[in-house]
């Protein structure tokens, strides 16, 4: 029982890869479920975990797809160096722009992350040589896993294709796990509630959120190559706002401040958005009304929701974390 | 005729509406410290109620004052209903709020005048260029100037001139001194975002005849205004002034220059007056 509990978002992670492929008749949306959970997990680490609202995952997502596109594309890279290559990409532009933003706090902090977005998307769109400009990059394959020159495994197949990200989802989940344990994520948590106090106890601030930024851009850019694999393109759309905005979407629904939550909004806003766009094109205003009122009647999100009723049927809550650091 | 000239007088023209946007997305947050991430769907309004008179057989005239006072009166509406419930919230809040409250007018938008974009024709008595010597303009971009200049010197006098105005530049300094002093910080709060709102719904039947209306046309105008306030300073009346002429500037003459780049290098002249005074031009640390 006592392990039960302590690996009980593991678990549960585990139960979604295998819960996925059982009720659902299409691999491309299992797999679009778990890459855009690693994506919203990254931007949880920021939101839940840093407090810090950011408006650029897109840049990131965006620059994963590009950079994976291109590796594998024009550099007739193999696929463990193309998914490194979107990884640094991320990092680096996080690195990038955290540099600027995070010099700066509170709304001022999310205004320059949406600039910084815009900024990217320009340069996306103004590079056709590189990124395709508006019709993105075409034609991108999903190479065979190879170790050491035997092959693994094919990866053509949706459901092929979906196993080897619900690997890789899960290998996210569990770092993302291990570091919001951490004393590095204990560490964020305490800028989160009290920055102030953080600081005059003699945490480098700055330097703590700039890390959880360089990992969250890692992560994304992760996703976004992935997404641009399960794809077979890395579009502009990829890079623009509305990606920014569906990724801070995602992670409000499900609730911050716990890995698991983000792998429920990215479930919930995935399956939800691809059966409202078959009823009515203009879904996307039930989503902005939804965001409205989750933001004013459940701001901890669907999981917080969860946690509530379980609590009122009577049942030991399970103590979500950073709640015993609140003062 | 010099062609770069040309351009800066465009760049002012453009600059000027920049200004209007920004403006009140700049005093709200000096008051509130809130930020309107609804603020460009206002501006969107602005342009396809514009659209929408002219269709109705009404002429610009009537779309320009009509168009701030619906405009205003539904951004009064929101923050009394929806809005004023958000102020005790952390500010992540106001931000997804507003947010949300941009996708539904973007939609809505769509539902009522189709995903793509419109054409605004200038108004007659407007069409057609000065001449002047050998400088040679149109019509209407002048008017644009003269007309936005005008109100920037009226919004001046109204912060600067007025009781309101003063109230106003006192809750940007302390809020709650002012809230102890006897002022309702809060009907003063929902006077500002409706007028702010108007002037961006002003800055929107401006722009219509120059750019037409499109439906994304919010989400553009918002990184836009992000970055006016950005380079010229938050909360700063000519902070806006400065950072909208920049900007339209620099946007107008990198379109000759590199017309490709002319977006990118507005949001690199803000990351380069970011390294050399993070608070803005004109802004206090």
């Amino acid at each position: 029982m006592e392990m039960l509990k302590r690996y009980r978002f593991w678990l549960l992670a585990l139960g979604v890869t295998l819960v996925l492929p059982l009720t659902m008749r299409s691999g491309t949306l299992a797999t679009e479920v778990l890459v855009y959970a690693m994506a919203v997990m990254a931007c949880n680490l920021l939101l839940g975990y840093t407090g810090l609202l950011s408006f650029g995952q897109g840049i990131f997502f965006g620059l994963g797809s590009y950079g994976l596109g291109i590796a594998l594309t024009r550099l007739a890279l193999p696929l463990p160096l193309a998914l490194v290559l979107a990884i640094v990409l991320g990092a680096a532009a996080a690195a990038l722009v955290g540099w600027f933003a995070i010099r700066q706090r509170g709304t001022y902090f999310v205004m320059l992350t949406l600039a910084f977005a815009q900024m990217f998307y320009f340069l996306a769109y103004t590079t056709p040589d590189l990124t395709g400009g508006d019709n993105g990059l075409l034609d991108i394959p999903r190479p065979p896993v190879s170790l050491f020159g035997t092959e693994l495994g094919s990866l053509a197949g949706p459901w092929q294709f979906y196993g080897f990200v619900a690997v890789l989802f899960l290998l996210v989940f569990f770092l993302v796990l291990r570091v919001t344990e951490s004393v590095f994520g204990r560490t964020l948590l305490a800028i989160r509630n009290n920055e102030e106090r953080a600081q005059a106890v003699g945490y480098n601030v700055r330097y703590f959120k700039l890390m959880a930024f360089v990992l969250s851009g890692a992560i994304t850019g992760l996703a976004g190559a992935l997404h641009a694999m399960l794809m077979g393109i890395a579009p502009l759309t990829n890079i623009d706002y509305h990606t920014s905005e569906m990724i801070l979407i995602m992670t409000v629904i499900g609730g911050t401040g716990n890995a698991f939550a983000s792998v429920l909004g990215a479930a919930f806003y995935v399956l939800l958005s691809d059966w409202l766009s078959t009823l009515w094109p203009r879904w996307l205003m039930l989503l902005g009304f939804l965001l409205i009122a989750v933001s004013l009647f459940i701001p901890r999100g669907l999981w917080g929701l969860g946690e509530m009723l379980w609590r009122k049927m009577g049942r030991e809550p399970a103590k979500p974390i950073g709640q015993e650091e609140q003062a | 005729m010099n062609v770069y000239l040309l351009q800066v007088v465009n760049g002012v023209g453009i600059g000027m509406l920049y200004f209007l946007l920004a403006v009140g997305l700049s005093i709200i947050f000096g008051l509130l410290r809130f930020v309107n991430f609804a603020h460009g769907a206002f501006y969107a309004l602005g342009a396809y109620l514009c659209f929408q008179a002219l269709q109705l057989g009404l002429n610009f005239w009537v779309a320009l004052a009509a168009a701030p006072l619906l405009v205003g009166a539904f951004a009064w509406l929101t923050e009394k209903v929806m809005l004023r419930h958000v102020y005790a919230l952390p500010h992540e809040f106001h931000i997804l709020v507003t947010v949300g409250l941009a996708m539904v007018a973007q939609e809505l938008i769509i539902t009522s005048w189709g995903p793509l974009g419109v054409n605004v024709a200038p108004p007659e008595s407007l069409q057609g260029v000065v001449m002047w010597g050998s400088f040679v303009y149109p019509k209407y971009r002048l008017f644009v100037i003269g007309f936005t200049a005008l109100l920037a010197v009226g919004l001046w006098w109204l912060l600067e001139g007025t009781r309101l105005g003063s109230a106003v530049r006192a809750g940007s300094e302390s809020t709650e001194m002012v809230s102890l002093l006897g002022i309702n910080i809060f009907r003063l709060f929902s006077l500002m975002f409706a007028l702010g709102a108007a002037t961006a719904a002003i800055a929107g039947v401006l722009a219509a005849p120059i750019r037409g209306a499109e439906p994304f046309m919010g989400v553009e105008a918002l990184g836009v205004a992000f970055v006016v306030v950005v380079v010229g300073g938050l909360g700063s009346f000519t902070g806006a002034l400065v950072g909208g002429v920049l900007v339209g500037v620099v946007q107008s003459l990198m379109s000759t220059l590199w017309p490709e780049g002319a977006w990118l290098m507005i949001y690199v002249a803000m990351a380069a007056v970011l390294l050399l005074r993070p608070h803005g031009l004109l802004g206090r640390g």
